[in-house]
């Protein structure tokens, strides 16, 4: 028997969201077309499918703060293998997405204190202590999100998130399931391959466990096939950035990450990334940049500077900047090409175990390498990022690496994700600019 | 690093040595292996030489100082590095040091699991064990004889024994805290039956009667360094008579030994019975029960919490443990440090103020 709570949730995801959420954008549409165009403004044109991911990811939030008491809800990290969870028909929540989201909307400094007042040090990362804040207080920008069934970790972006989630679940008293992946130096060896494969079958006893649905591997591979196609699009828009010059932002590609990662095995956000690859194509076609006068291509590495975006996007367009690749980006194009749906367990097992974050420096160094060679970027930006040991450790050492092996320019920049208390504006501004100029 | 003693281990008796990064790591396979280890926490003090910068000041100073110190040739007269899956930090440090420069002998990993002991976890040790097994036996040049590590496992379990002995008897040791921890401390990169003479020996100071009149403190914490911060504590009327730093009290294992079988798989048994630490992510309620029962134990009356800074594994723990103790109205003292060779005068205060709170609350009670 449907109850009425899932009457409301499926209601709301189905029928009154999108009626909305598609009203309010062409609310948004007709403002912005009575608006002129800024003429000094340095970006090329916005987007257009920028107003369906809006949509989209609003969508997600609003269905979500229906979800609790309807379908399953699973908060999940953003290197779990979520193509598991799907056909049990979890609600998956994305913390770092939500985390990401408070940053820029500038609400990580009131959400990261109320953690920092349970005794959260100012020291661990501020996705942790955004999110913590956030389910002790109730407090979040999208309303509401909604209280996890389950609690779901992969260790392969770091170990942080096992801390945070075992601080979740006892907050929530909910049950977490832990994916580990071994740390790849060099080759995975055969019993850590075997571990995860282990652990996978222990997740699916748990997704049955707190869904009470039993799934058939045929629906676990349709799922996979999704996910190998989302990332496969996903890779395509990034790719779009190889022409000169590049049709979107590095930073667009920060922003419209939101799908691969929140939404990952789902025909929407394939359907988006179409939309979007579409819309780039066609401004390689045409000729349309990102910026508008793109004399210079540069790489980023590390996460992005969420609450900074637009300031830094910005100050870079205009003196004729654009970064053309990101590793961070490009992390969430590359595994899919490793899931094998002819064999689902295994393929998934190295897949997620060869993330970015979970292989060493010499596996980094070829990817910045490459990407800089690819997109043939004339130097590049490392962000150091105080909250993230995994992705910083070593960046040291990266920067020689690449200025003597390519013979571009490399600067370290020192900030925080998610976190302005942690980032010295100006100082960090004028490092940037003093970088920029030197490629005069 | 211990380079005369180390010379002098290669000398005397053909043993390669390993530097060990903290902090679990099956020990007995190297004894058994004949392999001297000797543990790198640090070292104390700034990082030192050309590459003290080469990795961020945001990360903890056991790695910057490491790294520094391996690159600068400090660990050279050992003849590989361990480098245990502690965390993000050191999981870092172990792709840095080797593949970006900084060591060049061998390199080992010993990856162990993260989380409750799920049965993947069990099968997961067992294999992971097995398999540095067979690369340390080939570093050692020797194979790995099940009696010899049975051999080993029984060695290591008799100075757990020593070492919870002296622990759970401190009020009756007539030694200072300094003194204690440098002895215990000595096991990090001392012969193991080296150690247990020198544990043995202290054993035998072991009196029946109160030896220690000060404030019974609880200590919680990663590594005992500065020693002038237990040296404060002292001077400030108090002593350590609970001990769960990271690099002491969690790593006495306090299981019974297995008698027979395969001895590999009793090193895997065990592992999964060690004390609950936060660097293997531990279920955190079996912490917080082990830290409320050695605090009942021991007869203390404050706790000191003792972190490094950029410490993830234990700065995550700390709310819990502050919320634990408030519950049962025992008074906590935070403290944060960066291994650097003197504690602050103002961190000496606060030491003092603690001991004297907790003196009124003897008093009171
Ligand atoms: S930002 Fe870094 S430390 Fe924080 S959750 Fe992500 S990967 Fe982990
Ligand atoms: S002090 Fe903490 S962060 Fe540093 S190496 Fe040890 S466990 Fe890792």
């Amino acid at each position: 028997m449907i109850t009425r709570r899932r009457l409301e949730y499926e209601l709301v995801k189905h029928v009154v969201g999108p009626a909305t959420l598609r009203f309010d954008t062409l609310r948004g549409e007709l403002k912005r077309r009575k608006k002129k165009p800024r003429p000094d403004s340095p970006f090329g044109p916005p987007l257009e499918a920028a107003h369906k991911l809006k949509e989209l990811m609003s969508l997600h939030y609003l269905a979500g703060r229906y979800a609790d008491g309807a379908v399953p809800v699973a908060w999940v990290t953003s290197g779990f293998p979520v193509e598991f969870l799907r056909p049990f028909g979890f609600h998956a929540v994305y913390p770092e997405n939500h985390a990401a989201l408070c940053s820029a909307q500038k609400q990580v400094p009131e959400l990261a204190s109320a953690a920092e007042a349970e005794g959260y040090a100012t020291d661990l990362c501020s996705y942790a202590r955004c999110d913590l804040g956030s389910a002790f207080t109730g407090k979040t920008p999208v309303g509401r999100l909604p209280k996890p069934d389950l609690l779901c970790c992969c260790t392969n972006i770091c170990q942080t998130l096992l801390y945070w989630y075992r601080a979740l679940a006892t907050h929530f008293n909910v049950p977490l399931v832990l994916i580990d992946p071994p740390f790849v130096y060099g080759k995975a060896k055969p019993h850590h391959h075997q571990y995860i494969l282990d652990q996978m079958e222990e997740l699916l006893a748990e997704a049955a466990r707190v869904s009470r649905k039993q799934v058939s591997l045929a629906e676990l591979v349709e799922v996979m096939h999704l996910a190998r196609e989302g990332t496969a699009l996903w890779g395509e828009c990034l790719d779009a950035s190889r022409n000169r010059p590049a049709p979107w932002t590095g930073f667009d590609g920060f922003v419209h990450i939101g799908p691969i990662v929140a939404l990952r095995g789902t025909k929407e956000c394939n359907a988006y990334y179409r939309l979007l690859r579409d819309e780039l194509h066609d401004r390689v076609k045409k000729g349309i940049g990102g910026i508008k006068n793109e004399r210079h291509r540069l790489m980023w590495d590390n996460l992005p500077i969420w609450y900074g975006l637009r300031e830094l996007s910005t100050l870079l367009a205009e003196r004729g900047f654009n970064f053309v690749c990101t590793s961070y980006t490009n992390a969430w194009a590359e595994g899919g090409a490793l899931v094998d749906p002819s064999q689902p367990m295994a393929s998934m097992a190295r897949a997620y175990s060869h993330v970015l974050l979970n292989q060493d420096l010499k596996n980094r160094l070829s990817v910045l390498e490459r990407l800089a060679r690819t997109y043939e970027v004339e130097g590049a930006v490392l962000h150091s990022d105080r909250s993230c040991k995994p992705y910083s450790v070593g960046q040291i050492d990266l920067k020689d690496r690449l200025q003597k092996a390519l013979g571009i320019r490399v600067l370290l920049f020192e900030a925080d994700h998610a976190d302005p208390r942690a980032y010295a504006k100006e100082p960090a501004e004028n490092r940037l600019t003093a970088f920029l100029e030197s490629f005069a | 690093m211990r380079n005369a003693y180390i010379a002098n281990q290669k000398s005397a008796h053909g043993r390669k040595a390993l530097a060990v990064l903290p902090i679990h790591y099956p020990k007995e396979l190297l004894t058994a292996l004949d392999i001297l280890a000797v543990e790198l926490w640090g070292p104390p003090g700034p990082p030192r030489g050309p590459d003290a910068g080469r990795v961020q000041t945001y990360v903890c100073s056991i790695v910057r100082n490491a790294l520094a110190f391996m690159a600068a040739g400090g660990a050279d007269a050992a003849d590989g590095v361990l480098f245990p899956h502690t965390c993000d930090s050191i999981q870092g440090l172990a792709t840095v040091a080797p593949d970006m420069g900084g060591w060049t002998k061998p390199a080992f990993t010993f990856q162990h699991p993260k989380g409750s002991s799920r049965p993947s976890a069990r099968t997961f040790v067992a294999a992971e064990l097995r398999s540095l097994a067979e690369e340390l036996a080939a570093f050692a040049g020797r194979s790995l004889e099940p009696e010899r590590l049975w051999a080993a496992l029984r060695l290591h379990r008799e100075i757990d024994r020593l070492r919870a002995e002296l622990l759970d008897g401190r009020t009756r040791l007539p030694m200072t805290d300094p003194e204690l921890y440098r002895l215990l401390r000595r096991g990090e990169f001392l012969w193991p039956e080296e150690h247990l003479a020198e544990l043995r020996t202290a054993r035998d100071a072991l009196g029946d009667d109160a030896a220690q009149s000060g404030v019974p403190v609880m200590i919680t914490g990663y590594v005992p360094e500065p020693l002038s911060l237990l040296e404060a504590l002292n001077d400030a009327g108090a002593y350590v008579c609970g001990d769960d730093y990271a690099a002491v009290g969690r790593r006495v294992q306090r299981a019974l030994l297995g008698t027979a079988g395969d001895p590999l798989a009793e090193l895997s048994r065990q592992y999964f019975l060690a004390s609950p630490c936060s660097t293997r992510s531990a279920d955190q309620s079996a912490r917080l029960r082990y830290l409320t029962d050695l605090f009942d134990r021991s007869g203390a009356r404050g706790v000191i919490v003792h972190v490094l800074k950029f410490c993830e594994p234990e700065l995550f723990d700390i709310p819990a443990i502050r919320r634990t103790f408030a519950a049962r109205k025992v008074p906590v003292l935070v403290v944060e440090g960066e291994l650097e060779p003197e504690i602050s005068g103002q961190l000496v205060t606060r030491l003092e103020a603690f001991v004297e709170l907790l003196g009124q609350t003897r008093r009171a009670a």
